[in-house]
């Protein structure tokens, strides 16, 4: 079937009143689950399957998947106005979000993580319903040495996220390494670092970290500050209320760049959209004509990472709908979704249920449209939060974020332990380290080190594998260039200095 | 096999023919909506099952309240494990279990609650498995892929889960019987197992038969051997490992259903009659041919003897692997 017959089919399925609704209430609910930091989209999919038992697949499945994408929308919200990441793949969103918030435009923040995510999470769609046979066939190429690749390509992005000093960074994710490293060897089983605790065994979460240094040390760094009465300028005016035409100008490239780079290392089952969103901020930077104003509030800086986490929800479905291999822990759990309601997802799965692959493109399209519609209205109500006097704020940011944690795993042991980062939080603040460098080197360390060590299984302990596949030399030169750009900036400038005297 | 259909004959027996009356006619019923914990997350085996079975309590009438799956994952069950001991004498929680219950303490120091310090209730299903390669492998049976792997020792690969996972276990008795050597490369997701083994860059994996039956369907793989006692349904032209010629045992993967300790008896027997009631359902009987699981029911007192008998053969198994083996 061509692909205009099956969306006109898609389109049937998805504009039914039911199915509209269902889409509605997915997307508002993935938004809230999105915007509240801690639950994500596997545990609320989880809890709402006994209900999708009751309804028909296509509706059910609809709804899930807004739920998805929704969440990815929302998790922006947090990050920009309060330095709390809602969603692993947000905390890229706060560098530049929240700092565009300390300037008065958290609306225009918003807005253009809204316009971001939908561009980006349309292009997904488009992608998933183009592309999607091939391109997961392409994705089969990566394995362990590829994986390994890609992430110290991600890990190279430290150099982009550094501040003034490049060893405080290279420190700072050296740590983010050392915390991946803990728990169980997943090799081995033996225990690293756990000194004894059961609660350690599984690692330390990534959420909690990412709160604990964002949300709890920013927190604690204000409080020492203690003069202003409100936390953060509320936007005034209109032309802080929502992005101007200026700031969409700016964002044209990141809009792009997001929704390609989500999209493709979405397709990939063993990557995720954390480091989706970091590469695609660090190539914004890159190839910036103003790369010093990273982190002081760019909207490029927001689009980018929005961009980049909502098209790879359309690319995370390619191998879930065209292999049956489930590359996350949400599509693990749709996959899940999908066996119980007696499908059999696999190669011939999107051939065999035409009107449920197209009615969920379809319903993509719609949902993007509805978020979109829905978000935009809420961003000066939601700025309007900055309006709060700091001694409301500030006790409320840390009950959220105390929530937040405990609602990932409903462990105590968790809260000190983000107790405990947020400390380091503030100390790495008071001591001017960065802290986006610890927690990149936190997110990508597991998946690096499983990558390397599965590598030299493959190779039987030979390094060369990694520079002999074709795809993983280049990508591993490329993050070699990189790492060496502040190396060039520096004999550069020594240069000039010397031709000066 | 013989042994477990005899077995869920006597049980069957038991509860029907009233050699001990039907334990809900006793005194206890769960009167708050019970918490089911698994140490998988959303989507992994434990939990996919625990909702599933959930659902089919609800559809078939069985429990008076709802189950609520409370996932506890981390440090191979142990987290989860550790969590029901500490739930000491609670009625209103049970847990699913799988064999890594009983592995993953044999050789992590920290996992120190093992099956034997919960309350046995039942043994539900055993997961056969197949062994599958890629469609166009030169490999046309298992024989073919040892006579490979000795002709080049440790140059072929098999992908699979965690070292004291059954994959692993599968590969063990195979390389001691045969003394063929390949590598096995641990993968934690199931779906990056299939990826590496589509995309050519291992030769092998141990599969659940669900899961492999799509690929086959699509002609993307072929399957050598079947690691059952007798041939699936579903493989009919599928030789066991005995079949093709390996005298090596069977090893399902086991799940089933344990409590807290130190709760009274009559809960046991409440909890052993509902799963009883559940496994000879049509919606159970359904939900295992889907699946192609095997019905694996045991009540609590041949469980025990089971987790023993496990127990010892895999702390052999692990032993000759090489993996420091703690208790």
């Amino acid at each position: 079937m061509d692909v205009l017959s099956g969306l006109m089919q898609g389109f049937a399925v998805a504009l039914q009143p039911a199915n509209l609704l269902w889409c509605f209430v997915g997307v508002v609910l993935g938004t809230v689950v999105g915007i509240l930091p801690g639950l994500g989209p596997p545990a609320t999919i989880a809890m709402l399957l006994p209900l999708t038992f009751l309804m028909n697949p296509a509706a059910a499945m609809i709804m899930l998947a807004g739920i998805y994408y929704g969440a990815k929308y929302g998790g922006s919200t947090t990050s920009i106005l309060l330095n709390v990441p809602g969603e692993s793949a947000s905390v890229v969103t706060c560098l530049d979000g929240y700092a565009m918030a300390r300037k008065g435009r958290a609306g225009a923040a918003l807005g253009i993580a809204a316009i971001a995510s939908f561009v980006a999470g349309t292009v997904g769609v488009v992608g998933l319903m183009l592309v999607a046979p091939p391109l997961a066939k392409m994705a089969l190429a990566f394995s362990s040495p590829e994986y390994f690749a890609l992430m110290a390509l991600g890990l190279a992005m430290v150099v982009l996220l550094a501040g003034r000093s490049m060893l405080k960074a290279l420190l700072a994710m050296l740590v983010g390494l050392w915390i991946a490293g803990i728990g169980t060897d997943p090799f081995s089983t033996t225990s690293r670092f756990t000194f004894g605790q059961l609660e350690l065994l599984s690692g330390v979460d990534f959420v909690v970290v990412a709160i604990g240094v964002f949300a709890i040390g920013e927190v604690l760094a204000a409080m020492q500050g203690r003069a202003e009465a409100q936390a953060l300028p509320a936007p005034k005016g209109l032309r802080n209320l929502l992005p101007t035409l200026q700031d969409l100008k700016d964002c044209r490239f990141a809009f792009a760049n997001g929704s390609v780079i989500g999209f493709l290392i979405g397709v990939l089952p063993g990557a995720g959209s954390t480091i989706a969103s970091f590469i695609s901020y660090g190539v914004e930077k890159a190839v910036s004509r103003r790369p010093q104003e990273f982190g002081k509030g760019v909207p490029e800086g927001v689009a980018a990472p929005e961009g980049a986490n909502n098209s790879e929800t359309g690319g995370a479905l390619v191998p879930l709908l065209t292999l049956g291999i489930p590359g996350s822990g949400t599509t693990a759990i749709l996959l899940a979704a999908l066996v119980l309601w007696g499908f059999k997802p696999g190669p011939l799965f999107i051939s065999e249920n035409q009107a449920l692959f197209w009615g969920l493109v379809a319903s993509m399209y719609i949902g993007n449209v509805m978020l979109l519609v829905l978000n935009l209205p809420l961003v000066p109500l939601f700025a309007q939060v900055l309006r709060t006097p700091a001694f409301v704020l500030y006790p409320l940011i840390l009950g959220i974020s105390i929530v937040g944690v405990y609602s990932v795993s409903g462990s105590l042991f968790d809260v000190s332990l983000l107790v405990a980062f947020g400390l380091l939080g503030y100390l790495m603040r008071m001591l001017d380290y960065p802290s986006a460098p610890l927690v990149l080197g936190l997110v990508l360390g597991g998946a690096m080190e499983r990558a390397l060590r599965q590598s030299l299984m493959m190779s039987q302990g030979d390094l060369s594998i990694l520079a002999t596949r074709p795809i993983s030399a280049a990508m591993l030169s490329l993050a070699l260039l990189i790492l060496l750009i502040p190396l060039f900036n520096k004999l550069n400038a020594w240069r000039l200095q010397a031709l000066e005297q | 096999m013989e042994k477990r259909i005899a077995f869920a004959a006597l049980s069957a027996l038991v509860a029907f023919g009233g050699v001990h009356p039907p334990a809900w006619a006793q005194g206890y019923k769960p009167a708050r909506p019970v918490e089911v914990v698994v140490h998988t997350g959303p989507g992994g085996g434990s939990d996919v099952l625990a909702r599933a079975v959930a659902n089919m309590m609800e559809k078939e009438k069985l429990l008076p309240v709802r189950m609520q799956v409370v996932n506890k994952t981390g440090g191979g069950g142990a987290v989860a494990a550790a969590y029901l001991a500490e739930k000491k004498g609670d009625q209103n929680t049970i847990g699913f279990f799988t064999g890594v219950w009983l592995t993953n303490p044999l050789t992590s120091a920290e996992a120190n609650v093992t099956l034997k310090d919960l309350t046995p209730v039942a043994r539900l299903v055993l997961e056969p498995a197949v062994i599958a390669v890629k469609a166009d492998a030169p490999y046309k049976s298992l024989p073919d892929f040892i006579a490979a792997a000795k002709k080049s020792p440790g140059q072929l690969k098999q992908s699979g889960g965690s070292v004291t996972s059954r994959d692993n276990v599968v590969r063990q008795l195979l390389q001691k019987n045969t003394g063929a050597q390949w590598a096995f490369i641990s993968f934690p997701g199931g779906g990056e197992r299939i990826a590496a083994l589509l995309g050519g860059h291992v030769n092998i994996m141990v599969i659940e038969p669900a899961e492999a039956g799509e690929h086959i369907r699509a002609g993307n793989m072929r399957v050598l051997a079947q690691v059952t006692d007798k041939r699936l349904p579903a493989f009919p032209n599928v030789p066991t490992l005995k079949e093709a010629g390996f005298d090596v045992p069977s090893v399902p993967q086991v799940r089933g259903v344990v409590a807290p300790p130190a709760i009274p008896k009559e809960n046991v027997a409440y909890w052993e009659g509902v799963f009883h009631k559940l496994t000879q359902t049509e919606s159970w009987k359904k939900f295992l041919a889907d699946n192609q699981f095997e019905d694996g029911y045991q009540g609590a007192a041949e469980l025990v003897k089971f987790y023993d008998e496990f127990t010892d053969r895999m702390r052999g198994i692990l032993k000759e692997a090489g993996a420091k083996v703690v208790r």
